[in-house]
């Protein structure tokens, strides 16, 4: 059956524009690529059931639609299979995402044998039965435990992460923890469970955010960190502002993927295929210059996340910071220092990527052919020795991201020791320039930006005329909140600048500013202040905040040992005791004992 | 309704007596005598669905088609057959698994005449023991069963062969002696005149403790074919070495031969014990669940894995009957067509593999998707179905089975939520494992071995065979009222 109110109609809208979109979009997008046709057999699954679980009535079929929903999302990040990587987030999506569907599902079972029943109903059980379909949404909408698929999530081709991971799967939980709004209202343990999982995510993955150097996984963090204010804000109750987010939320988002495909897509003829220079930031830089359509957008795509006024974020965050602060002043000031938190990594992401100088052409350059003039070897080796240094510190687990990093250093390195040498090398090559994306890409991203901007003026009517009387206290919020924001903004704004005509993502190599020479002095200062803090921030940050290395630990190879042990004792006591008996009967019936013995 | 046409004994007898045919059709060449197998497999299938169409009335529960005859008086041993919906869904599993398998063993070549004949006999022998209404015609044509197989295994099969078949047989015979002793126990008991038949055995009540003796004897033999925990480890050996055509019957049909026996005799005749072993059935099936899943997970040879996935997937059988209430059993019936459908095609596809790239070991292959995309599509519905993916059967089997154990009214509540959550954990790793299996043989990019670039994808025969699983699957999957009246 289906069943349309306002909520599910909100989302269908939300779900066929963004989808509508998308599709335009990656017809240029995926033109070139051999699963074209595949890719429009799954995408289009993929929006019909996400239409699907919006319309049900009820929780089986809700759960039915979900599951499908989760087995697109798992084709599509495996869609390139050929990348190993890909294979590996494809795998841990759908089995993080197993876990959740699975608590849903006994959630589901659960509220039947209640509802069955039909008798008194166990306090601490109903709270159960909700954590347990909570969960769902844990693994669907990426909370703090279940998490870790969604940077993974990234492997898929980028239109998808801006249709499944940016904009509507996500919600989905979002969506699922709205329907079932009524049955959560009067258990406030769950509620509290529920705004504290949420609040803990936004904060996370707003840390997790901060540093990260590949552009499609900053904003996944990022789009953790929203999702996480809209848990939080239906944790307290304010299901209608989470919603809104959740609007608001994923134009905003689904434009800043977008925008980010189209960057990768003209960079990937320029620095290579592999995600890990076609995505990393560090090669970007200066493509406003080149792209205006895509880093206008983009830049829209940021303010809007960040909050700045007009756009259509800033009414909905605040929104629901100001609710958070109102119900409990922890969650307030977490959400607020998300907020801060949110503004210093999206301007960082577009100051790296639309602004500076383009970086690619040199690191290119260096990076494939950096041996040939010796001067460049002694760098490389002084390098590698501060490296050592530093390697302790970072401890063994970042050693991939630090040979990653250090790569990128050496680059950068090269760079602001010799200018003039890279110049050199500059001249030698022709240069390949960034192009702006074609017609079918850039006009999604153009329609997509009417709603990043107008849709905040439209939601917030609705509180308006609602809470006529509260209104004017809330008024009062708005008006801090947003002093609170102007002000963060405006010093991290101009610390991000700062930076960024340093240039050289300076937090980062604060270890070494000796390097820098005196023109660089007036600097220095900030870098030394802040250097230990950000030095720690951006491990913990390009380590995904070590959670996927216990995970890995506990988890992982946990389960493996167990597995083994299970094996050797099905193998060895189980079968070893049937072999024996084997054996023994062997002889008595004169069976070829050779035959038996043969294991 | 006509009763006077001896239907089930003509589909029992059909396929045996038409395998004896074989052996006096030229021999020249394979072609002939495959046509012919597949043409009197069809065959049967059809007059199986004719007679199921025509002369069984679906909306009844009891016993249709029955046919008794006198076969050796002094022991009032008789030759009883009849169907229920029971019966008729694991009738109508085994004529389309076994015409699928005869497909799928076309690639066979040395002797195919004995290969062919042997297929017929077991098609006898598994229709046989799903329609005998008699003890002790139920427990020969369980033996009959073994002895195709023995053979098929220990002729047709891998490196380790006659291992695997004498360990198979061992085992089968052993359990088969204690289904022996229960089933004569359990006729001389209570009545001075020994009787086999079902019907009678029904009315007949035992001293608690003799029941449950007899119980278990017949759970012994059950055990070692459903695999219940302790007694599964012929089933690895015997899937990992035997020709795929044979592991899909293996898997398809003759594992649902444990389920159904436990069902139809212990369920159904002994009550009161089953009361009683009601929760042990539920925990071995909960730890087999898991425990077959983790170590699935540690295997690295493919037809190993998806045995031990077999074998985790006939937990939720041992579970739903264990639960004691209809949807549970509704849900472990539903799990055994299912699993059969899907356990074949993903044996059958293993096969192919194997045939394409001549390794069963998953570390040897990887990165063959690009050669074979069919072959890679249809490996993937398939480990999505088998790790119960929505719309697919097994699903609905899944769910119906955690219904059954969530609503049941027999075990306390703690007790069920262990059931619940160690059954949970066995269906999240068996994504992973099934999911890692797919990764480590098709995504990345590696070449298997440079002298193997003759891979060829899919061709039309193994396509229509997985297709024809395929569709069941989404059918039952879809829309699960289509079998579950019966």
């Amino acid at each position: 059956g289906f069943l349309v109110d306002s909520l599910s109609l909100t989302m269908a809208i939300l779900v066929t524009t963004v989808g509508i979109l998308v599709m335009i979009y990656s017809d240029s997008y995926m033109r070139y690529d051999q699963g074209y046709v595949r890719f429009y057999a799954y995408l289009s699954l993929f929006t019909a059931s996400m239409s699907g679980s919006v319309f049900s009535p009820n929780l089986i079929q809700l759960y039915f639609f979900w599951e499908l929903v989760g087995m697109c999302s798992y084709l599509l990040i495996g869609f390139w299979f050929t990348r190993s990587s890909a294979a590996n987030a494809c795998q841990k999506a759908f089995v993080t995402n197993r876990i959740g569907d699975f608590g849903l599902l006994l959630g589901i079972l659960g509220l039947y044998w209640t509802t069955e029943k039909t008798g008194f109903v166990n306090f601490l059980f109903a709270n159960i039965i909700i954590v347990l379909l909570f969960l769902g949404p844990v693994a669907k909408s990426a909370q703090f435990p279940l998490h870790v698929w969604l940077p993974d999530a990234m492997e898929g081709p980028t239109p998808i992460s801006a249709l499944i991971h940016a904009a509507t799967m996500v919600a989905a939980g979002i969506f699922f923890i709205a329907r079932i709004f009524k049955l959560i209202l009067s258990l406030p343990l769950a509620m509290s469970i529920i705004s504290w999982v949420g609040g803990l995510t936004a904060l996370l993955g707003a840390t997790l955010a901060l540093f990260q150097k590949d552009l499609k996984k900053g904003l996944a963090y990022s789009t953790m960190s929203q999702l996480g204010y809209m848990v939080s804000a239906l944790g307290i109750g304010a299901d209608r502002s989470a919603l809104f987010h959740l609007i608001t939320h994923a134009y905003s988002k689904a434009l800043l993927f977008l925008g980010a495909g189209s960057v990768i897509h003209s960079l990937e003829k320029i620095v290579g295929y592999s995600p890990n220079k076609s995505q990393n930031m560090f090669f970007m830089g200066g493509l406003r210059r080149y792209m205006p359509i895509t880093g206008t957008t983009f830049l829209l795509g940021t303010l809007s996340l960040c909050g700045i006024p007009p756009l259509a974020c800033f009414w909905s965050k605040d929104e629901i910071i100001t609710k958070l602060w109102l119900s409990s002043s922890y969650l307030g000031l977490v959400a607020s220092g998300t907020a801060a938190l949110t503004a210093f990594y999206m301007f960082r992401i577009h100051l790296l990527t639309f602004e500076g100088d383009f970086r690619a052409s040199q690191s290119d350059e260096i990076d494939f052919n950096y041996s040939p003039q010796s001067n460049k070897t002694i760098t490389f080796s002084f390098w590698g020795k501060t490296e050592l240094m530093k390697e302790p510190a970072i401890g063994q687990i970042s050693q991939n991201a630090a040979s990653l990093e250090f790569r990128v250093k050496n680059v950068l390195s090269t760079y602001f020791v010799d200018p003039n040498q890279s110049s050199q090398i500059d001249s030698s090559r022709v240069l390949l320039k960034p192009k702006e994306s074609d017609f079918f890409m850039t006009i999604p991203l153009i329609v997509l930006a009417i709603p990043t901007v107008c849709i905040g003026v439209l939601g917030v009517d609705i509180p308006e005329t609602q809470k006529e009387l509260g209104f004017t206290s809330f008024f009062n919020w708005f008006v801090f909140s947003s002093n609170i924001f102007k002000e963060y903004k405006i010093t991290e704004i101009l610390f991000e600048i700062l930076l960024d005509s340093i240039g050289s993502f300076s937090l980062s190599l604060f270890g070494q500013k000796q390097i820098f020479k005196s023109e660089f002095s007036s600097e220095k200062k900030i870098i030394s202040v802040l250097g230990y803090f950000a030095y720690y921030a951006q491990s913990w940050s390009l380590n995904r905040g070590f959670i996927d290395y216990y995970y890995d630990l506990f988890f992982i190879r946990g389960t493996m040992f167990l597995s083994q042990v299970f094996l050797n004792f099905d193998r060895h006591i189980i079968d070893g005791f049937v072999n024996a008996t084997g054996l023994g009967r062997g002889l008595v019936c004169g069976v070829d004992l050779d035959l038996v013995l043969s294991d | 309704m006509i009763n006077n046409v001896p239907w089930l004994t003509t589909i029992v007898f059909f396929p045996i007596l038409a395998g004896l045919m074989i052996p006096i059709l030229s021999s020249d060449g394979n072609k002939i005598i495959r046509w012919y197998t597949l043409g009197i497999c069809l065959l049967e299938f059809s007059l199986i669905t004719y007679v199921f169409y025509c002369h069984f009335q679906i909306d009844s529960q009891s016993l249709q088609l029955l046919e008794t005859f006198s076969w050796i008086d002094s022991i009032h041993f008789r030759w009883a057959l009849g169907i229920d919906g029971l019966s008729m869904g694991l009738i109508l599993l085994t004529g389309f698994v076994t015409t699928l398998a005869t497909l799928g063993a076309w690639p066979i070549t040395p002797n195919t005449r004995l290969f062919y004949f042997l297929m017929l006999v077991m098609y006898s022998g598994q229709i046989g023991v799903f329609v005998s209404r008699d003890i002790l015609l139920f427990f020969l044509m369980w033996e009959l069963e073994l002895i195709p197989v023995y053979l098929l295994l220990s002729l047709w099969g891998g490196k380790k062969r006659l291992y695997s078949a004498t360990k198979f047989v061992l085992y089968t015979a052993g359990g088969s002696i204690f289904l022996l002793l229960a089933a004569l126990t359990m006729s001389f008991s209570g009545s001075d005149v020994p009787s086999f038949d079902i019907q009678d055995s029904i009315d007949k009540s035992y001293p608690v403790s003799l029941e449950i003796l007899i119980y278990i004897g017949f759970l012994v033999a059950y055990a070692v074919k459903l695999p219940i925990i302790p007694f599964h480890t012929w089933l690895p050996d015997t899937h990992g070495e035997a020709h795929y055509s044979i592991c899909m019957l293996l898997a398809g049909v003759l594992l649902k031969m444990g389920g159904y026996g436990l069902i139809r005799i212990n369920l159904e005749l002994l009550t009161h014990a089953h009361f009683f072993l009601g929760s042990g059935l539920m925990l071995f099936g909960a730890i087999q669940i898991a425990y077959a899943s983790f170590i699935s997970m540690s295997q690295h040879n493919l037809k190993k894995r998806i045995a031990y996935s077999s074998i985790s997937h006939m937990g939720f059988v041992t579970i739903g009957i264990g639960s004691l209430t209809d949807s549970g059993i509704d849900g472990a019936m539903l799990q055994m067509i299912s699993h059969g459908l899907i356990g074949a095609a993903l044996f059958f596809l293993a096969g192919t593999c194997y045939d394409r790239t001549r390794t069963y070991l998953l570390d040897q292959l990887g990165g063959v998707a690009t050669t074979l995309p069919k072959l890679f599509t249809m490996f993937s519905i398939f480990s999505l179905a088998s790790l119960a993916l929505l719309g697919m059967s097994g699903f609905v089997s899944e769910l119906l089975v955690f219904i059954g154990v969530s609503t049941t009214e027999q075990y306390s509540f703690p007790f069920k939520i262990v059931i619940t959550l160690v059954g949970a954990i066995g269906t999240v790793s068996t994504s992973i494992y099934l999911l890692s299996m797919l990764r480590r043989m098709f995504y990345g990019y590696r070449l298997v071995n440079q002298s193997n670039s003759y891979l060829i994808d899919l061709g039309p025969r193994e396509l229509f065979i997985l297709i024809c699983l395929f569709l069941p699957i989404l059918g039952i999957g879809s829309y699960p009222n289509l079998i579950l009246p019966i």
